[in-house]
């Protein structure tokens, strides 16, 4: 496979993702604007949070970066080869550096199969060594896993509970030593104290491994956690992304300040006051999305301009991007400040 | 996009962590009798119609003395007695059961193999190759499937080949839906996606993904479907397009005996009562096995 | 609102309702030695043992623990709302009223208008071959008798109250034209159509976006004290305990294990698997990349309880005594219970 050794590990270059549905009455063909004009760049050993609410397109954005299915437009660079082009085992090769771990840890195993035999897929499909090779891999990507070979290796995944079954699902990520580990909400679904353990699994799997991640979740704590640089994404667009502790430090989209204020701290002496401070209303439908900017409808700054003209992100602070007319960083409008003081 | 984590309904909320606990002896027991008594039940009627005719001397199903005739049950030498033409009931309710049971095994075995993966190919690849493959199942269905089959049946003549091939105009097509509508779902499931994304090629996760997950649904449906096959066979028989006389079959009997119903009814109920165990234990088995592969 | 306030909330506004006026602090439920067994395929499971708590009128008490752990058997418990094959024994008073064993017609009177639930799946909960309007009008009519005008009426009025947009406009919808949120509205107008003393919220925002859940909190907190209820939230989410609640009781394996008041519990946390809930959770005040605190293993299965502390396994302040009796669960301190041998802060 031909890299460049200069460019980042993935690029998303203005990706555009559609489909097609009928509406309830089956006449009209509607279209779904999943993902429009989506870019960034992730460097080798980086973790980037992809932040959203359900519709803003963060998981079909994974799908299309694994051109599973192939975006509607834009291109997705792999160490600086473009992948749209590529079909067939061509693709295949170059998917290997990059995996993907799913929300639902029993959903991702076939309930049929024995856990070595789960771990053992990937390798199989690629051909890669003996069977005594490919077994002894096994063994050592469940235990870096942090499983038992000998404990869980034959057992099917109804006799693993939801953590041990995430870890399968982990070790079968890792077992083709890939440069990027894509988990969409890979943590969501589990309880709070098996996820702890599994966040510092990925951790530990970060730096002995040097791994990238795209770490997708609608948890911006959980984000923050892991993240060198978040995404903020909103209906199909991104509406900030900078370094984790710029951004929620200093935000500058106010739908990254409304997502902030949203969460429930765990201290109790935070006032539990001001949640009524988060936006109104809930996201627009991404079949027919608001014109220019796509949070407008919710945007306590919203003005008339918001809906004319589409705002592209530049830059606000050091590496810090965010696709607003009024940041936050920026003086308020003064007709949205009246009305907010009254 | 569901971010959250996976909710539980009304029902089923409670979910209580009972770990890897086996089951307790008094449960697995209770399920294990769900499977093992019926499945108990089909091997004995199995063997006293494939291998009773061969252990215990009975006489010929095709042997008639008019002499005979019309003996009662319990009679000397013919325990069910005999036919109004002086056949030994017991002897052609064993050997029509050979004849029954072939073609019930044979139907729903190429219903299952060739219908199922039609529709496991065709559900899986999805778009119009499968909108061109269904089309062509949907007119089997909306052909009168019985008409089909007598036509068949009176053009190649009766033997019990040719039986199986009439039916098998019924089996295929309904194994070919449901495993159609089997793979729709298991397409849908995250580790079918996450085997793709490993690289597995498109046969492989079609022969060890899907296949082990729709051959569940696949084998109940076979085992509850070999009742109306026998039943069918007789419907056949009925037309004197089934199994050709003299030779017997449940369905033949039946069919027969329905002329004399009035006078001897144990014409009519001794092969039903072959047939009701048959497909009861059947039925049970399919049950007990559906309950058992849910329950994992 | 300005930005500095909507970035990080306004801290210190006291906690109003902790302090409740002492004429309406007589407890309304009284839960006493609750105990559930579940006996099925011979198997037998004791998924809620001993558990005992009193809320006040007007309080919210948030029911915390992971999955499994007893919070939302408990709490059906109270309505009857648990299949055949469970056995409730204990006591459980309404207003001095036993629950526990109540025969399922005069539990019928108590669903709904002294007790009610919203659970966390509204898509499941609403029929979706009915008008959602039809939905709210039926539980209206199931609480009082009215004629089909006035309920209508009334169930508007309650669609308004649970701030739906569009009232006239949505009566006529059905469950799959509304969104997540508003789904969840619905079923809370029909949780407080027949004016119940005791709402219970089963993960009631679990499986909705933050923004929405930020929205739905802060109506339930709004109904509540404009209609003077009194709310049990059972959550997973200790963080939006400590936001919501005035009272929290964590739970583990069926137990009780630690019942304080919100910020009590917070600042003086006892029991080491408390801790471990709070130290559980990412903070976005941490840098990135922190390793989290966390406990080994997992919970253990409730048909194979270890003796002792069923926490002990885990415990990284177990001893041996730990493992061979179990603590009782007992108030330690005013209004501050926990079951440990060996809790922090405590002089040994």
């Amino acid at each position: 496979m031909s890299s460049d050794a200069t460019a980042p590990l993935l690029e998303v270059r203005d990706l555009v993702q559609e489909f097609s549905v009928r509406d309830s009455s089956g006449t009209r063909k509607l279209t779904v604007h999943a993902v429009s004009g989506v870019s960034f760049a992730l460097d080798a050993g980086e973790t980037l949070g992809i932040v959203g609410e359900t519709g803003s397109g963060k998981s079909t954005l994974a799908r299309a970066i694994l051109q599973a299915p192939r975006p509607k437009s834009g291109d997705v660079l792999l160490r600086g080869q473009s992948l749209v082009g590529l079909g067939g085992r061509a693709l295949a090769q170059a998917r290997r550096n990059i995996q993907m771990v799913f929300q639902d840890p029993f959903g991702s195993l076939d309930p049929t199969w024995r856990v070595n035999q789960i771990v053992e897929e990937p390798l199989v499909a690629f051909k890669v060594g003996s069977r005594d090779e490919r077994r002894k891999r096994v063994a050592e990507v469940l235990e870096l896993a942090g499983l038992d070979p000998s404990r869980h290796g034959r057992r099917r995944p109804r006799e693993l509970s939801g953590g041990q079954a995430q870890r399968v699902a982990i070790a079968r990520a890792l077992a083709l030593d890939p440069a990027l580990i894509i988990c969409d909400e890979a943590v969501s679904s589990l309880d709070v104290l098996i996820r702890a353990q599994v966040l510092n699994l990925f951790e530990r799997l970060r730096s002995e491994l040097q791994l990238a991640y795209l770490f997708i979740a609608h948890d911006l704590s959980l984000v923050k956690h892991v993240s060198d640089r978040v995404a903020v994404m909103y209906l199909g667009k991104l509406c900030e992304i900078g370094p984790a502790t710029a951004l929620y430090h200093q935000p500058q989209h106010p739908y990254t300040v409304a997502l902030l204020a949203s969460i429930p701290s765990p201290d109790p002496r935070a006032a539990p006051a001001e949640l009524e401070a988060t936006v109104q209303g809930e996201p627009a439908s991404p079949i027919d999305p608001p014109s220019g900017c796509r949070f407008r409808t919710r945007c306590p700054r919203a003005q008339e301009r918001c809906s004319l003209e589409e705002p592209r992100l530049r830059m606000l602070g050091p590496d810090q991007y965010a696709a607003c007319h009024f940041p936050v960083s920026e003086p308020a409008p003064v007709p949205a400040v009246a009305a907010e003081a009254q | 996009m569901a971010a959250q984590p996976s909710s539980a309904g009304v029902a089923g909320a409670i979910a209580l962590p009972l770990g890897d606990q086996p089951a307790a002896p008094a449960g697995r027991l209770r399920r294990t009798l769900k499977i093992t008594v019926p499945a108990a039940l089909l091997l004995l009627i199995f063997a006293l119609c494939f291998l009773g005719p061969l252990i215990f001397a009975v006489p010929s199903p095709t042997f008639t003395n008019i002499l005979d005739a019309n003996e009662g049950l319990f009679s000397p030498h013919h325990l069910f007695g005999t036919d109004q033409v002086g056949y030994d009931i017991l002897s052609r309710i064993l050997y029509g059961g050979r004849a029954s049971l072939e073609i019930a095994l044979a139907v729903n075995g190429i219903g299952m193999v060739a219908g199922g993966f039609f529709g496991m190919v065709a559900g899986y690849i999805g778009g119009w190759r499968d909108a061109v493959m269904m089309r062509f199942i949907d007119v089997l269905i909306a052909f009168p499937g019985i008409v089909l089959a007598i036509a068949i049946a009176e053009r190649l003549g009766p033997s019990e080949f040719h039986v199986i091939l009439a039916l098998t105009v019924f089996s295929v097509p309904a194994f070919a839906r449901l495993s159609r509508a089997a793979t729709l779902r298991v397409r849908e499931e995250t580790f079918i996606v996450a085997a793709r994304l490993s690289g597995t090629r498109t046969n492989r996760v079609l022969l060890r993904h899907v296949l082990p997950n729709i051959l569940p649904q696949l084998i109940t449906f076979n085992l509850l479907g070999m009742g109306i096959v026998v039943v069918l066979e007789g419907a056949l028989s009925f037309l004197n397009l089934g199994i050709p006389s003299p030779l017997p079959s449940w369905g033949n009997m039946i069919a027969s005996g329905q002329t004399v119903l009035t006078a001897e009814p144990r014409l009519v109920i001794l092969p039903s009562i072959a047939l009701f165990l048959t497909v009861l234990s059947l039925n049970l088995l399919g049950d007990g096995l559906r309950e058992h592969w849910s329950s994992r | 609102m300005s930005q500095e306030r909507a970035v990080s909330p306004a801290r210190g506004a006291e906690l109003a309702a902790t302090e409740p006026d002492p004429a309406a602090a007589a407890p309304l439920l009284e839960v006493e030695n609750l105990r559930v067994d579940f006996h099925s395929a011979g198997q037998h499971v004791r998924a809620v043992d001993g558990l005992r708590y009193t809320i006040r009128r007007g309080q919210t008490v948030a029911l915390i623990g992971e999955s499994g752990c007893g919070k939302t058997v408990s709490s059906r418990a109270l309505m009857g709302l648990l299949p055949r094959s469970a056995r409730v024994s204990g006591s459980a008073r309404l207003e001095g009223r036993e629950l526990v064993g109540l025969p399922e017609k005069r539990m019928r009177q108590v669903r709904g208008a002294e007790i009610a639930m919203v659970f966390q799946d509204p898509t499941r909960s609403l029929n979706p071959t009915m008008r959602v309007g039809d939905q709210i009008v039926e539980a209206v009519r199931a609480h009082r008798e009215a004629p089909r005008a006035a309920a209508r009426e009334r169930a508007l009025e309650l669609m308004r109250l649970v701030r739906l947009p569009a009232a006239a406009e949505r009566f006529e919808q059905y469950p799959h034209q509304l969104s997540g949120g508003m789904r969840q509205r619905v079923m809370i107008a029909i949780a407080i159509a027949g004016e119940p003393k005791l709402l219970i919220a089963d993960e009631a925002t679990t499986a909705l976006d933050v923004t929405t859940q930020a929205q739905i909190m802060a109506l339930l907190r709004d109904l509540q004290l404009r209609l003077g209820m009194t709310l049990i939230m059972i959550s997973h989410d200790l963080g939006l305990a400590a936001t919501f609640a005035d009272e929290v009781l964590v739970m583990y394996a069926g137990r009780a294990v630690e019942s304080a008041p919100t910020r009590t519990l917070f600042e003086h946390v006892r029991m080491p698997y408390t801790k471990a809930l709070i130290d559980s959770i990412p903070r976005l005040s941490d840098p990135p990349h922190m390793v989290l605190n966390v406990v080994p293993g997992q919970a253990p299965s409730l048909a194979a309880l270890p003796p002792g502390c069923p926490f002990a396994p885990r415990c990284p302040r177990a001893s041996d005594d730990c493992r061979e009796r179990e603590p009782p669960f007992s108030l330690q301190e005013p209004d501050h219970a926990w079951a440990c041998w060996h809790p922090f802060g405590a002089q040994d």
